[in-house]
């Protein structure tokens, strides 16, 4: 079920104020997060994030078409390397 | 043969059945657009009138979205998904499924048909 409108859309206070004093001093280093719940809204746009992901950090730069989308979206918790190829056919029986 | 929205073409159904030919027009969206039109749902398309089908084509021309427009309008929006490289756009490159659901058994849908893995557990009782 989608969260009510009523509620407005989850942003992760701490993230917000951290976006906001970087915009107002102008600094350019990424913002370190671990609020992967965390929306992205019209302010975030233009500003570097690294998104933890359970291990390490993932570089996000925000556009505007990630408006709306959650931090943790781009910034994928699972690496799968493919399944192991085993010899084809070749196996004996 | 009427021809409403492009070259779709329905047939000597009822036009409540035929108009659902359209992609993008299913069943509660055809009644809704007769409801509009003042038309009999039970009617052949065939005997309709020349100005009926003209009203139905201009309240699906100018109030919906339908062939290549809607298929134009997914295919943007997928599009964007995989742009922005999140999540559900991943899954869309893959062919997996995009709303959180299991993939250890089904998900055929969106996988196709089972490759088989040879020396895999319970291939062997497969072939017996």
């Amino acid at each position: 079920m989608s969260r009510s409108t009523k509620k407005g859309p989850y942003v992760d206070e701490g993230v917000y104020r951290k976006v906001a004093a970087a915009k107002h001093s102008g600094a350019r280093a990424p913002i370190r997060v671990w609020n992967r719940a965390c929306t992205i809204v019209p302010e975030f746009v233009g500003v570097n994030f690294e998104v933890h992901n359970g291990r390490a950090f993932a570089k996000v730069y925000v556009t505007e078409d990630m408006v709306g989308h959650k931090l943790g979206e781009f910034a994928p918790t699972r690496t799968f390397k493919g399944h192991t190829a085993r010899a084809t056919s070749a196996a004996p029986k | 043969m009427p021809r409403i929205a492009g070259v779709d073409i329905p047939s000597q159904k009822r036009i409540d059945v035929s108009l659902r030919y359209i992609y993008g027009i299913g069943a509660t969206l055809s009644q809704r657009v007769l409801e509009r039109a003042g038309i009999d749902p039970a009617k052949r398309a065939g005997t309709l009138s020349e100005d009926e089908v003209s009203r139905i084509a201009g309240i699906i021309e100018t109030s919906h979205v339908v062939e290549g427009q809607l298929r134009r309008q997914i295919a943007q929006n997928i599009a964007r998904l995989r742009d922005i490289r999140c999540y559900r756009g991943f899954r869309h490159m893959k062919g997996l499924p995009v709303r959180g659901q299991r993939t250890r058994t089904n998900a055929r849908t969106r996988k196709g048909p089972r490759k088989t893995v040879a020396g895999k557990k319970g291939v062997k009782e497969m072939q017996r």
